[in-house]
């Protein structure tokens, strides 16, 4: 615009320069937009490639993006068959609703124990595995690490009769369910934290436990107090990924679990799975619930996301 | 290397031989066992049938198993023909000279990946549904108040439902795979082919893509393998349905959800555990030849790179 000010003083001042001028100003303009023209075909590709990426990254945040309006909103308006992206008014009622008549904390400690016990025990157990898997030679050492890829390769899900015969026969399915949970998901984590493990610990000098062991510490002590340590990472990141396989897993939960009259003896995501009623929905408070039990599990992943870069590519080298 | 008492070694061993002998093997010796029985919910006193199971499998007329095994290798054709596609494309955008802040957008295009994926299949029920999810709502702004997809109770849209839910899950990690990979290509091929007079095009697939694909290739087997094996997202967004017909299992019933509502769908009445388990070892054994499969080209491609 301020290109054409000149011009117009001009005309102003003197009338016969005007025509020269229009036509001069005319072939600027022109080559302007030739000039502005070519470089917008240049820089198309570009356009187009910011233009991909806006529409995934709203397909990417969407869901989490109504989700969390939604939990703002008031119940009444999700009933609406025209789009509302905004909540015309924010209220907590969906959080109140969810905190005060749900059975919230209940589910927060169920999962927490079957997680918990499982990532424990899981840990535990591949540690002391994989470090003999690692430090020792025997006979059938080879055999027992191709035998625990071949059983990872076993979907759990595929044995699932067995597993329920398996938890009554130890008396675990009445009595202590969530226990019994944990025992199997334990069981899965086993072979990929021994697998995992034992790869980090491959990568620790052994000098190190001689060296201790030269000095008087027993196997025990050099194990505990030297590799161990010094295996935080790889440990750290088994440990995070049982935690989070077990905190959302669906299938051996809602066979395993039956609910009670208000679901407290549910973990999280077997709750939230209730609250989609088979006739209707409460959106309002679906939509509180769930940014509730996803919050801690992001926070967690983004956290333990600097682990796993060391804890599981060094880890998952092979031999 | 520790030389020890075979004692010690034991010691260290049994917490995990324990566990995996009683949690991880006994389920699955059993459900060996129960694939040579007739054992049914109300048949305490079955026996030893030998093959029949695995034959009425093959070849009993009113057999699922190639219905659901022809579902749901469909799906992860299309699934994972998506991820490699959407992945790759994202990758080249981000991966462009021109393209600012790139850190920023990975950390946006990657948040489906780092959200619980039972619960966002929830979410995306949610989104699905027929008169109050914003997915038909953003289609009545266009194409006016009549409009709306039967999510959720057509079977081609049903089916894909779960594709676009899956690839919304996954295409993030092929992206971050590929990225990686193209960094380590070097620019100076890519200016060498276009100063022997390659465009575009001929210089990604003649020099970028050969170079990506020892990366894309272990990605690409190890996704078919968890999509085939696929049950939380689907099942909590269609439970394996619509069903169409009495006598065939619903569109979205791929292998895992189909052993699921045998033992706990509403229909199962009289359960037949011989025959799942017939069906749990069938699939077991093509997922181990998959597996195998996939292990034995990837040792056969590192031992020819080193």
């Amino acid at each position: 615009m301020s290109e054409h000010i000149p011009g117009r003083i001009l005309k102003a001042q003197s009338g016969e320069a005007v025509s020269v001028l229009v036509t001069k100003e005319r072939v600027q303009t022109q080559s302007r937009a030739a000039v502005l023209g070519r470089r917008f075909l240049s820089n198309l590709p570009v356009v187009l490639i910011y233009a991909y990426l806006v529409v995934m990254t709203i397909f990417a945040l969407f869901p989490m993006y109504y989700v969390v309006q939604a939990s703002l909103a008031g119940d009444q308006n999700l009933y609406s068959t025209t789009l509302q992206l905004l909540p015309s008014h924010i209220t907590f009622a969906n959080y109140v609703y969810a905190f005060t008549q749900e059975p919230v904390f209940n589910w927060v400690i169920n999962t927490t124990i079957v997680c918990g016990l499982a990532t424990l025990i899981g840990v535990i157990f591949s540690m002391t595995g994989a470090y003999a898997l690692s430090r020792f030679r025997f006979r059938g050492r080879e055999l027992s690490l191709s035998f625990l890829l071949a059983l990872q390769a076993f979907p759990g899900l595929l044995a699932i009769t067995a597993y329920y015969y398996l938890l009554s026969y130890l008396n675990l399915l009445n009595t202590a369910p969530l226990i019994g949970l944990a025992l199997i998901y334990a069981a899965g984590d086993l072979v990929f934290g021994t697998w995992n493990i034992k790869g980090y610990f491959d990568t620790l000098p052994v000098a190190l436990e001689q060296a201790a062991m030269i000095d008087g510490a027993t196997m025990w002590q050099a194990f505990l107090r030297i590799t161990l340590p010094l295996a935080a990472p790889a440990l750290a990141a088994s440990a995070l990924f049982m935690f989070v396989g077990g905190y959302t897993e669906f299938a051996l939960a809602n066979f395993v679990l039956n609910a009670n009259s208000n679901g407290s003896n549910l973990t999280f995501i077997l709750g939230l799975n209730a609250l989609q009623g088979t006739y209707i929905t409460p959106w309002g408070y679906f939509a509180a619930t769930s940014v509730i039990i996803s919050i801690p599990l992001m926070a967690l992943f983004l956290y333990a996301s600097r682990y796993f870069q060391t804890g599981l590519t060094v880890g998952g080298v092979k031999e | 290397m520790l030389t020890v008492k075979r004692r010690t070694i034991f010691a260290y061993l049994l917490p995990i031989i324990v566990t995996i002998l009683l949690i991880n093997m006994t389920p699955i010796l059993y459900t060996l066992y129960l694939s040579f029985t007739n054992n049914t919910e109300f048949n305490q006193e079955y026996n030893f049938v030998g093959l029949t199971n695995f034959f009425n499998l093959f070849n009993s007329t009113n057999s699922d198993l190639f219905y659901v095994l022809g579902l749901t290798v469909l799906y992860v054709i299309i699934c994972v023909a998506l991820f490699v596609l959407i992945g790759m494309v994202t990758a080249l955008a981000l991966n462009h000279p021109k393209v600012k802040g790139r850190a920023i957008w990975m950390a946006l295009l990657l948040v489906p990946w780092a959200a619980p994926a039972a619960i966002t299949a929830l979410i995306w029920k949610f989104l699905f549904n027929y008169d109050f999810g914003p997915i038909n709502q953003i289609g009545r702004l266009f194409f006016g108040s009549h409009f709306g997809v039967p999510w959720l109770t057509n079977p081609v849209a049903a089916f894909a439902a779960v594709v676009i839910v899956n690839v919304w899950l996954s295409y993030p990690f092929f992206t971050v795979v590929i990225l990686g990979a193209l960094s380590s290509v070097p620019q100076e091929l890519a200016e060498a082919a276009s100063v022997d007079g390659a465009n575009a095009w001929q210089t990604f697939w003649r020099v970028k893509f050969p170079l990506l694909r020892p990366a894309i290739t272990p990605v690409t087997i190890l996704s078919a393998i968890t999509t085939f094996q696929m049950f939380t997202t689907v099942y909590l967004i269609t439970a394996g349905g619509p069903i169409t017909s009495a006598d065939r299992p619903g569109a979205t019933t791929f292998v895992m959800i189909y052993m699921y509502n045998q033992v706990l769908g509403a229909s199962a009445a009289n359960i037949h555990y011989g025959a799942i388990a017939s069906f749990a070892i069938t699939v077991f054994i093509i997922l181990g030849a998959l597996t195998f499969l996939a292990r034995a080209l990837g040792t056969r491609r590192s031992e020819a790179r080193a």
